[in-house]
């Protein structure tokens, strides 16, 4: 499935649909909204592919795009919807399901604790734990200084730490 | 130590596996960039105005139909009623020569009460300023 301008959308999606759908997940909180940014993400480039002129990064490109469609639709959203965003919050995972109880609980908890973060501090979390970017190729994807991706990230790991702490020290003495 | 720890803690978020995207997902969106991608018709005018109307009427016709009405019955109730007797001032006849003559006593009185007329203090010559030697240009010509 070759575009007009010679891109390959089909290459494009193998290799970074995974990690946007994760990373909208993680921000959005809800399958359907992840879907509709995602299909708007790759219908951009299909429309637009002189959007890829002279970019060297696709992956930080292609987060960029996925982290202004979010915060676009989370301030579409009114207070209504947030309100429901924190109520789906508890139930949508970012994680795979786990066969063992102690790690599905770990899971369910971290999705917690992540959706208690403020939108910023997740999104580089995310980025830096299941992307694996580094702080200066965050920085690049999100437009922020790298200090202040590297301060947002140790906040949000302090944050986290505290919330799990009882459940991961238990889960440490049991192993 | 709470480095080793706070590593320790990062290494096992990290090993979280993340969700996996849904399977039917990868036909569906790359179809909707192929129909994206597909140059599109050009649309008449009047096809696009008709669908822009129809978008802003669309949800509530009814509604918008009984406000087209009340306005229709506005207007030529507007229209029925209108009046038709000439206007008040064609209808008027002009002043009667004894009021001509009263009128033009009163504005004689007026003017012997007012007294006769000064010049406006605007209007009289305002006194001439000494100019600035620099200014003299008639003397230094001469």
């Amino acid at each position: 499935m070759k575009m007009p301008a010679g891109l390959d959308i089909e290459r494009f999606y193998d290799e970074h649909a995974q990690p946007l759908f994760a990373f909208l997940l993680n921000l959005t909180r809800d399958e359907a909204d992840t879907r509709d940014l995602l299909q708007e993400i790759f219908v951009k480039l299909a429309r637009e592919p002189k959007l890829l002129d002279g970019v060297r990064e696709e992956r930080a490109f292609l987060i960029r795009l996925a982290h202004n469609a979010a915060i676009d639709l989370m301030r579409r959203r009114g207070t209504r919807e947030r309100t429901k965003e924190n109520f789906a919050a508890e139930i949508i995972s970012v994680f795979a399901p786990a066969s063992d109880p102690d790690e599905a609980v770990f899971r369910e908890q971290l999705t917690q604790a992540l959706a208690e973060l403020p939108p910023e501090q997740r999104a580089v979390t995310h980025l830096k734990l299941w992307v694996g970017l580094t702080f200066e190729e965050i920085a690049t994807a999100l437009e922020i200084p790298p200090n202040t991706a590297a301060s947002r990230y140790r906040y949000a790991l302090d944050k986290m730490r505290a919330r799990l702490r009882p459940l991961y020290e238990e889960m440490k003495k049991a192993e | 130590m709470m480095n080793d720890e706070m590593e320790q803690f990062e290494n096992r978020l990290r090993r979280q596996p993340v969700k996996e995207i849904p399977g039917e997902w990868r036909v569906k969106i790359l179809a909707a960039t192929q129909t994206a991608s597909r140059p599109r018709p050009r649309v008449p005018f009047l096809s696009t105005l008709n669908s822009q109307l129809s978008t802003i009427f669309w949800p509530h016709p009814k509604a918008w139909a009984g406000l087209a009405a009340v306005w229709i019955f506005i207007l030529v109730l507007n229209f029925s009623t209108r009046d038709s007797s000439p206007q008040l001032a064609v209808k008027s006849t002009p002043p009667s020569p004894e009021v001509i003559v009263q009128l033009q006593k009163q504005q004689r009185m007026f003017a012997e009460l007012m007294g006769p007329r000064d010049p406006a203090v605007a209007d009289r010559p305002k006194p001439q300023m000494p100019r600035p030697r620099s200014q003299c240009t008639e003397w230094q010509v001469g």
